[in-house]
């Protein structure tokens, strides 16, 4: 028999009990529509942590001051003073020993209010130093725009770079080149306007395009070389809230990020400092993700043994119920592997709709997530169906029909035919 | 000088030859005959009954024509052919493509269409499809089903299954038709028209084997065998 008369004779036979079919199917549907929704949220879950951890440049080692718990303050007589964080102390010994950095870049929270119109906004201005566009993973949107400079800071000069979604904020539709924004009473004129495609954040913290830049040595010089912070009586000394340290290569990071930590316990008495390795990020995001799919598998392996069990049995019921048939078309010159073919193939045919409905339940289960995760107008989750996922949920479904069409058919093949023929 | 003398022709075999062919069963320990010793030899184009009371080995004799089960003993040649201890695929094809099969109960596949129904031997043949649809158009144009091709068996009569089941049984044209009480579902009136459909057959030359009750198909037969206790005999 060829395949179109197979093909023929397997739909006649499916149709012949539709809704018996398309019971029979189910637990293969929800298998795999289970499989390639959590596939497709696990996936966009992975992109958006891989998107974050690349968004704060793979090779860089970020560290931020963080502050300790107010009992470790020092106390002089009725305020408190509360020095914490990386110290110049600090970016002075990485630079004289840590030979595989090769840029150092401090960022200084200047905690200045930034003003639109009256009301004071969210957004972060910080003093850092030329070299952060590029270690930050930045890039200049307009071709008039440029990032500060060393002149800059020589000079003293007020200018300012600013975020892509500070500048809307800040100017709406206007050009924001050439504008003045007021920082702490100062204004400061924008000269670039920059984004970071990832959406990313100064370790984790400061929207990178919700931020003004402005150079370090006019920050120190306006508003002194720590910020204080008065609330209370009580003074905070931070040097700087972030160093980005930008490795030779990749693969100096562990070793580094492992000497800067030995370092930073021996110099610091305690931990006021997070140290933060994409790298490493990327690692264990990559080991998350493989128990993640061995979970998925395991889960996958569960639902379609479930669903071909169920596939198995009615196909054993189909031939008991269809025994006689068996017996007449071997009368009337099937061989035992056109039997075997013809009911493969119809268990093969099953699954393989079951596949396909089911990933089709899976890409609307997962759409449906996405959609009501994000209800609340907040950012939720991400769903991303793959092509290799459907293409992997399909052929798993159709390794299900052989695997469990295989024995119901062989027992068909089997059938001596004038004993199949008297069965009533 | 002489001329030379044409090549003799070799005698053309007969259809079916059997020698000693027999059938027994081993129940509880005890040898069962379902069909002792027989010898018998059908030619091309004959008309063979089969009679005898219920269990005498009527069936059994029909299964061993229809390779559907195989001799305990002695040797079934069809058209000189050794066929009763060919492997599975080789009998498949012999039934596929020598022998056509009608039952008493019809044994009509009721999701299929009868059209669909005349074509399943075909199928195993390897006719291409187009060819296939035509010649079982044909078929059943000749028993009077044309315009009924999408029919299913169970909006047919009885006769008109049996028709179906005969133009199945000559989807791919074999030398021989096999038919267990073909009349036996049906009333007097339309196992006569059946029997007339085989009288047909037998005259466009087609050998038919047929197993019956009815002494009063004696008449169409060209032989006749008769078998009591698993004993055939040619009457």
């Amino acid at each position: 028999m060829n395949l179109l008369e197979m093909s023929v004779t397997v739909y006649a036979s499916l149709t012949r009990h539709l809704v018996r079919s398309l019971l029979a199917t189910l637990g293969i549907v929800l298998g795999i529509a289970a499989v390639v929704a959590m596939l497709a949220i696990g996936e966009g879950g992975r992109q958006e942590a891989l998107r974050q951890i690349e968004s704060q440049g793979i090779d860089n080692i970020i560290l931020r001051s963080v502050k300790p718990a107010e009992g470790n303050a020092q106390q002089t007589t009725r305020s408190y003073t509360q020095r914490y964080g990386i110290t110049q102390r600090d970016v002075e010994h990485i630079e004289n020993v840590f030979e595989n950095v090769r840029l150092i870049v401090p960022v200084m929270e200047v905690r200045r209010e930034i003003y639109l119109g009256q009301t004071s906004t969210d957004i972060k201005a910080v003093a850092t130093t030329p070299a952060f566009l590029k270690v930050s993973r930045c890039r200049l949107v307009d071709s008039r725009s440029r990032f500060l400079t060393p002149t800059d800071g020589k000079i003293l000069d007020p200018v300012c770079v600013v975020g892509t979604k500070a500048a809307r904020r800040l100017f709406g539709h206007r050009d924001p080149l050439g504008q003045a924004v007021v920082i702490g009473n100062v204004s400061f004129r924008v000269v670039g306007l920059m984004e970071n495609p990832g959406g990313g954040r100064i370790g984790g913290q400061f929207e990178l395009n919700n931020l003004v830049c402005m150079p370090l040595e006019t920050a120190t010089s306006l508003w002194g070389g720590i910020t204080i912070q008065m609330r209370r009586g009580m003074a905070e000394k931070v040097d700087y809230d972030f160093l980005y340290l930008a490795a030779k290569n990749i693969d100096a990071i562990p070793g580094t990020a492992g000497r800067l930590r030995t370092y930073l316990r021996s110099a610091h008495t305690q931990v006021d400092y997070e140290v933060q390795v994409p790298y490493e990020l990327l690692q264990s995001a990559r080991r998350t993700q493989r128990i993640f799919t061995v979970v998925m598998t395991s889960i996958a392996a569960i639902s379609l043994l479930v669903g071909g069990i169920g596939i198995m049995n009615i196909m054993l019921a189909n031939i008991f119920e269809r025994t006689r048939e068996i017996g007449v078309r071997r009368a009337l010159g099937a061989r035992k592997r056109d039997i075997l073919w013809q009911f493969l193939a119809e268990s093969v045919l099953l699954t393989s709709i079951g596949g396909g409905l089911g990933a089709g339940l899976g890409i609307a289960t997962a759409a449906a997530a996405e959609m009501i995760s994000r209800m609340g107008g907040e950012a939720g989750l991400k769903a991303v169906v793959t092509s290799e996922s459907l293409v992997v949920a399909l052929a798993v479904s159709v390794i299900t029909g052989i695997s469990f069409g295989t024995h119901p058919a062989w027992k068909a093949a089997q059938l001596d035919p004038l004993t199949a023929l008297r069965h009533e | 000088m002489t001329q030379p003398s044409p090549p003799a022709l070799s005698p053309t075999p007969p259809l079916i030859e059997l020698t000693g062919l027999e059938k027994t069963y081993a129940v509880g320990g005890t040898l069962i005959y379902a069909l002792r010793a027989t010898d018998l030899i059908v030619r091309h184009g004959a008309f063979l009954t089969v009679m005898g009371p219920s269990g005498s080995g009527k069936s059994t004799l029909l299964n061993l024509f229809g390779l559907l089960m195989r001799p305990t003993a002695g040797t079934y040649l069809l058209e000189g052919r050794a066929v009763s201890g060919l492997n599975d695929d080789a009998t498949s094809a012999v039934r596929c493509k020598m022998i056509g099969m009608v039952f008493q109960s019809f044994n009509l596949l009721s999701h299929l269409t009868i059209l669909e129904n005349v074509c399943v031997p075909m199928q195993y043949a390897g006719i291409p499809r187009a060819a296939m649809r035509q010649r079982g158009k044909a078929l059943l144009d000749r028993f009077g089903l044309d315009g009924r091709y999408g029919s299913r068996p169970t909006q047919l009569s009885g006769g008109q299954c049996q028709r179906v089941a005969i133009a199945r049984a000559l989807a791919n044209d074999p030398p021989v038709i096999l038919a267990d009480e073909p009349t036996g579902n049906l009333d007097e009136q339309t196992g006569l028209e059946v029997m007339g459909i085989f009288q047909e057959l037998h005259r466009s030359g087609k050998t038919i084997i047929m197993v019956t009750h009815n002494p009063a198909y004696r008449k169409y037969a060209t032989q006749a065998v008769s078998i009591h206790d698993g004993r055939a005999s040619e009457t």
